[in-house]
């Protein structure tokens, strides 16, 4: 049933998020939702939360294929059909090699909104259900060596093994 | 800059019905400690409310803001802080809902003394701990043993408020009512979720600012507030948060409750809206019924009787949970396995300058860091499984030259683990010898490599949990590099204990023990899930506010149980659905 190259299945539970804003001092008053995103053509989307205004909880189970080469996944807030924040989530912070599958991690990040800003907090869990065989090792431990999927957009590793090139430049 | 709508404003927060704050049932992993070395023969908890009325008014366009701190007054004459209570907004006759537990022992005359103040208001932000009280005015005092709350027949007394250091006149400084009762343990818990509608709107130029606030009927009448909800801005249809109530607040499933509910207001008057007197089993009643109860006003004006409103309330959420407790994970065979990291910088001092904190004292006297690895040691021993501890050291220029964030403090290159308290003193006094003060304090290497032992343990065996004891002088060259790493460490079975020893200025600690409710972000934009800092000033201790055990074991208990509770394991003898 798993495509080739996509050995990983999550499943992510959207939990709820905290102060979401449409502009500087307008924030969200309803129908908020999250979309999950592993690549452009594949993504999940939570259901529409109608009464926490800017503070929503969905605790809503979405189940994802991860191609094993994926290393980030992308998460956005949505109010209606407008965009409200974003978030790129690092593999490795759910999928590192030391944690046993089916691990349960607890998440946060911060959203930005179009201009970098900061907007609100979003909070979720994430298990891996199925993980590719150690010799793909799509993970990095936060000590391990450096990554071994597919290479940096630099191709530079620090010399502690420490992977830079985070593409957080957009949110700067 | 745009958190003005994620921060709440003080007086507007929930109290007394979070879920999280483990800390609210009695500390019983210090209770644990003590009853080890047989020093508690005979002793209850108990809980006091607290309660005033006709309180000085110090504030000039408003009304006082109360907030009490009971002291107990130790052996040698030294006064123990043992709690503090919300911030009551503009009232002078305040009810505060926190309750402050004490352990009763029967044997000893326990001597409270209960300090009012007035907070100001360029402070009610701050969660209460953080308060500086020589900051505050001083409302009055007064003194009473607990025995004698205790053996009323209402268990309640009332004391008058006296202020000696005050010249403003010699009149009236109002009353202050104790009120005891028994800690009923229980581990029954539930987890309710309030919703109103078509709520009466009490304000002119917007709609109503509702919240609740529950309390419990007493034995010999009257009720005791037991939880507020948080403020609910300018809304007719509330939905609260989830309330959490442990059956220590409720007392039995029969008990009525007196569910409230108030227009806030922030000059303190807050209107009341409408009540609805309902027992725990009732409430589950309506939650299985998917019924609602409508609100019944109270008499008012030219009404003399009560008026059954329109509004109504629903109970959305209705779980029972079974709340089990750090003794229970800990006796069934949990492991708390301890780690320490002492700081090797140069702002410590050159070690044989008798004003450095790391100098040696040929005489024997005890050095600021052998002093925190001694009474600190003792308390983590009893907790520590295998009393087998990790030992590093940062900040150091090791024998083969090279600055090191994180080294072996007992020399060996592959082996960093220690015997006993003994064994973490003699590898200091070891490193001391070998290791050269240098700098810059780093603690990202240290809380890495603890995360990494933490994490690594995840995959053998889940019943395990980590502390960290980091103890340093306190001034962190990187801020932010601390705390990714220590977001990054949120997620695993891991807390930090900093214990800060000298003088130097603790405030970045603060930062990182994120008490104020601000949570940690690191530079990726990643956000702490949970608060696993504990910052101990040692020179707070040592002048006696609060004790040693105290102080470190304040804060574990609730991080164990946090991490536990959110992913739902439980104690190993429970058997597992």
């Amino acid at each position: 049933m798993e495509r080739k190259g996509s050995p990983y299945v999550i499943e992510i539970t959207v939990i709820s998020a905290e102060g979401l804003r449409l502009s500087r001092n307008q924030p969200v008053k309803k129908n908020s939702c999250v979309v999950l995103r592993s690549d452009p053509f594949n993504s999940r989307t939570t259901g529409m939360d109608s009464e926490g205004g800017s503070y929503p909880a969905w605790n809503e189970k979405l189940l994802m294929e991860l191609p094993a080469n994926a290393r980030f996944l992308t998460v956005e807030a949505h109010s209606g059909s407008r965009l409200v924040g974003a978030a790129s989530i690092p593999v490795s912070d759910f999928a590192a090699s030391f944690l046993p599958v089916n691990y349960l991690s607890f998440l946060s990040y911060r959203l930005r909104d179009a201009h970098g800003a900061k907007n609100g907090i979003l909070n979720l869990s994430v298990k891996v259900i199925g993980r590719p065989s150690p010799t793909i090792g799509c993970a990095a431990s936060c000590s391990g060596g450096p990554w071994p999927g597919v290479p940096l957009a630099d191709g530079k590793v620090a010399g502690h093994g420490i992977v830079t090139g985070i593409p957080v430049s957009y949110r700067w | 800059m745009g958190q003005c709508f994620s921060d709440v404003n003080g007086g507007k927060q929930a109290v007394g019905g979070v879920a999280t704050a483990a800390a609210s049932g009695p500390n019983d992993a210090v209770d644990h400690f003590f009853r080890a070395r047989g020093e508690h023969s005979l002793c209850t908890q108990i809980e006091l409310s607290l309660s005033a009325s006709k309180l000085l008014d110090l504030d000039y366009t408003s009304k006082s803001d109360p907030m009490a701190v009971v002291y107990m007054k130790r052996r040698d004459g030294k006064l123990e802080e043992i709690g503090r209570t919300e911030v009551i907004l503009n009232s002078l006759d305040p009810t505060w809902i926190q309750k402050i537990n004490i352990t009763y022992q029967f044997e000893v005359v326990q001597t409270l003394i209960l300090h009012v103040y007035d907070v100001d208001s360029k402070y009610h932000n701050l969660p209460v701990k953080m308060l500086k009280l020589q900051d505050q005015d001083f409302l009055g005092e007064t003194t009473c043993a607990v025995s004698e709350v205790v053996t009323k027949r209402n268990r309640s007394l009332t004391l008058n408020l006296h202020n000696t250091n005050r010249i403003r006149g010699s009149g009236n400084k109002g009353t202050l009512t104790v009120r005891a009762d028994e800690i009923v343990t229980s581990r029954n818990a539930i987890e309710l979720k309030f919703r109103c509608s078509s709520l009466e709107n009490k304000d002119t130029f917007s709609k109503s600012d509702p919240f609740l606030r529950i309390s419990r009927a007493s034995e010999n009448g009257g009720y005791i507030p037991i939880c507020k909800t948080e403020v609910v801005n300018n809304n007719l249809n509330p939905t609260w948060k989830p309330l959490f109530l442990t059956m220590q607040q409720f007392m039995s499933k029969e008990n009525p409750l007196l569910i409230e509910c108030f227009d806030f207001n922030t000059n303190g008057n807050h209107v009341l809206i409408g009540k609805v007197q309902k027992s725990v089993a009732e409430i589950e009643a309506l939650h299985q019924s998917r019924a609602c109860a409508n609100l019944i006003s109270p008499p008012s004006g030219f009404r003399h009787h009560e008026k059954v409103m329109k509004s109504q309330i629903f109970v959305d959420g209705f779980v029972e949970k079974q709340q089990y407790s750090f003794l229970d994970y800990i006796s069934s065979g949990f492991e708390l396995n301890f780690m320490v990291a002492v700081d090797f910088t140069a702002s410590n001092g050159i070690p044989t300058s008798p004003n450095s904190l790391h100098y040696i004292d040929h005489s024997g006297r005890l050095n600021a860091y052998q002093q925190a690895i001694m009474e600190v040691g003792e308390v983590i021993q009893f907790y520590d499984s295998d009393r087998r501890f990790p030992a590093w050291g940062f900040g150091g220029k090791t024998p083969n030259g090279s600055i090191s964030h994180c080294f072996n403090l007992n020399g060996s290159p592959t082996d960093f683990e220690v015997e006993g308290v003994e064994g973490i003193m003699a590898a200091y006094t070891s490193a001391l010898h070998n290791v050269s003060l240098s700098g810059p304090t780093l603690f990202g290497q240290v809380i890495n490599k603890a995360a990494d032992i933490a994490g690594h343990s995840l995959s053998c065996n889940q019943a395990k949990y980590y502390v960290l004891l980091i103890i340093t002088d306190g001034v962190v060259s990187d801020l932010q590099e601390t705390i990714n790493s220590v977001v990054k460490a949120s997620d695993l079975p891991l807390s930090i204990l900093i214990v800060g020893v000298g003088n130097a200025d603790f405030k970045e600690m603060e930062i990182l023990d994120a008490d104020n409710g601000r949570r940690l972000e690191s530079i990726t934009g990643r956000v702490a899930t949970r608060d696993i800092v504990q910052f101990v000033p040692m020179r707070e201790v040592h002048a006696g506010q609060i004790s040693v055990v105290q102080a470190l074991l304040e804060e574990l208990p609730s991080q164990f149980l946090s991490y536990m509770r959110c992913r739902d394991v439980k104690p190993l003898n429970v058997p597992q659905l």
